[in-house]
């Protein structure tokens, strides 16, 4: 193994493992907030938009992230949506995410007991306070998991943005690896780099659910 | 005027009838509730009591006839609409505040202590301060005799205590009628006694509460009146004595009590 390559090479892979966390956050912070939109108006919107929302999911979650990027960025063009690499990373990848986080939300809604419900609704509160003061806390009981699991999918599924010349880790390993006709060191690097952050995500949802289960726990 | 309100009807009943797809949950069901009386709702399973129930504070939509409080018809805009369309959510709330809802399991909020449960709606409804709201949601506990318990979480308290803790909850908003939907059929019978204890109690404060239950002793003991359905019908609505007496009027009635009889609980 050769040290002075990493020395070389070090601020690029740093620079790519940055442009990945960016990607990877943004994406899929966005993500989330689109599919929990998503799932909010799939159970409370009227029933077209239900078959609207019904369809987009289907279709995302049917398609590969990769067909859904080269159409953004080079489709888009054709209809007037001149993009970067980097912003056109970061839609795709909110929209790639959007609908499984939008089920795993609604799995989460529909753990909630109707009866809990009932009883808000009992007392007078409001549709939307029951979503946030009743519905939300305890929903994160049962999606903690299913989110770090996605998140860490996702962690890895920036890797794809590459192919659009996005930057990223993989794009500067393989840079790399051509240049320099090492194969062994900078993909080990790259491995780390992915190992850490799937161990963060991991680390941080173990932490998030101990906190939203702890009104579980009998004393 | 006000003297006359008192003794008008709380809670007036007219025609009510109610559809699940084809079935038909209830019938044409016509039913005064008094202020400060306590009525029980009787019956076989599926003969409609809890629907009747659920139909008064509109967490059923009834299709047919009205429900009132105080005059003012539960749920609907009004009854000449074709088809009829519903109260805004806002009018809907409102209307709610005046009647608390027990039900059979509990349905406390599990995120939330048992002062929190009670000082939610408080808070969020009544739009008190949190201070107030948790002064208040204190002497509500201590009506029930749970002032030792109000930061312990749902999961750490017996059944019995929870379903006090969802009538300190529903009492503590103050409302004006009481619905009781088989409070304690999900507790274990040693458990039994300090809810309907409770319930006694706010009995003899002057609540108006309507309760459907399988408890005959307290039918028999604490309501004022006793109505006995079946298959969404409303057979009879009598003072206890009329109905635990050896002879009801009604073979429906006597069949229902026999079951009773058998173990010796009436």
């Amino acid at each position: 193994m050769e040290l002075d390559l990493f020395i070389r090479y070090g601020p690029s892979l740093l620079s790519g493992f940055a442009v990945t966390i960016l990607c990877w956050i943004v994406g899929s912070l966005g993500g989330l907030v689109l599919g929990f939109v998503l799932a909010c108006l799939y159970r409370f919107g009227p029933a077209p938009l239900k078959w609207f929302i019904f369809g987009y999911v289907e279709v995302i979650r049917g398609t590969p992230f990769m067909i859904q990027l080269f159409i953004l960025y080079y489709g888009g063009p054709s209809v007037g949506i001149l993009l970067s690499p980097v912003q056109a990373g970061i839609i795709s990848f909110i929209v790639y995410g959007s609908p499984y986080f939008a089920e795993i939300f609604r799995s989460g809604f529909n753990a909630i007991p109707e009866g809990q419900i009932e009883a808000a609704r009992c007392v007078g509160l409001s549709e939307t306070r029951i979503v946030t003061r009743i519905v939300l806390p305890q929903m994160l009981v049962p999606i903690t998991a299913p989110l770090t699991n996605f998140f860490i999918i996702l962690t890895k599924e920036t890797a794809i943005l590459s192919v659009v010349t996005v930057p990223e880790l993989l794009y500067e390993t393989q840079t790399m690896a051509s240049e320099t006709f090492t194969f062994v060191e900078p993909f080990l690097v790259l491995s780390i780099f992915y190992w850490l952050m799937v161990i963060g995500t991991s680390r941080l949802g173990a932490i998030v659910e101990t906190r939203v289960t702890r009104h579980l726990r009998r004393t | 005027m006000a003297q006359d309100q008192t003794h008008e009807p709380i809670i007036k009943v007219r025609g009510l009838s109610k559809y699940f797809d084809s079935f038909e949950a209830l019938r044409d069901v016509s039913l005064d509730i008094n202020r400060s009386e306590v009525l029980c709702l009787i019956g076989p399973s599926g003969s409609g009591k809890s629907t009747l129930l659920r139909c008064l504070n509109f967490l059923e939509a009834y299709d047919g006839g009205e429900v009132r409080l105080e005059g003012d018809l539960i749920g609907w805009k009004s009854t000449t609409d074709n088809p009829r369309k519903p109260l805004k959510s806002e009018a809907l709330r409102r209307q709610r505040q005046n009647i608390g809802m027990v039900f059979q399991q509990f349905n406390l909020w599990p995120h939330l202590t048992a002062l929190e449960n009670v000082a939610e709606a408080l808070i969020n409804v009544k739009r008190m301060s949190k201070a107030d709201a948790q002064d208040k949601a204190r002497v509500a506990l201590a009506k029930v005799n749970l002032s030792d318990k109000e930061r312990s979480h749902p999961a750490n308290l017996s059944g019995g205590q929870q379903q006090r803790v969802a009538i300190a909850r529903a009492i503590a908003m103050e409302p004006k009628v009481m619905l009781f939907d088989e409070p304690t059929s999900a507790l274990d019978p040693e458990l039994v006694g300090e809810v309907l204890g409770v319930m006694k109690e706010m009995a003899s404060d002057g609540m108006t509460m309507v309760v459907v239950t399988h408890e005959m002793g307290f039918a028999a003991h604490v309501a004022d009146r006793v109505a006995f359905l079946e298959k969404g019908r409303l057979v009879t609505c009598v003072p206890p004595q009329d109905i635990f007496s050896r002879t009801p009027d009604d073979p429906r009635v006597d069949a229902f009590l026999k079951t009773y009889r058998e173990r010796n609980v009436v």
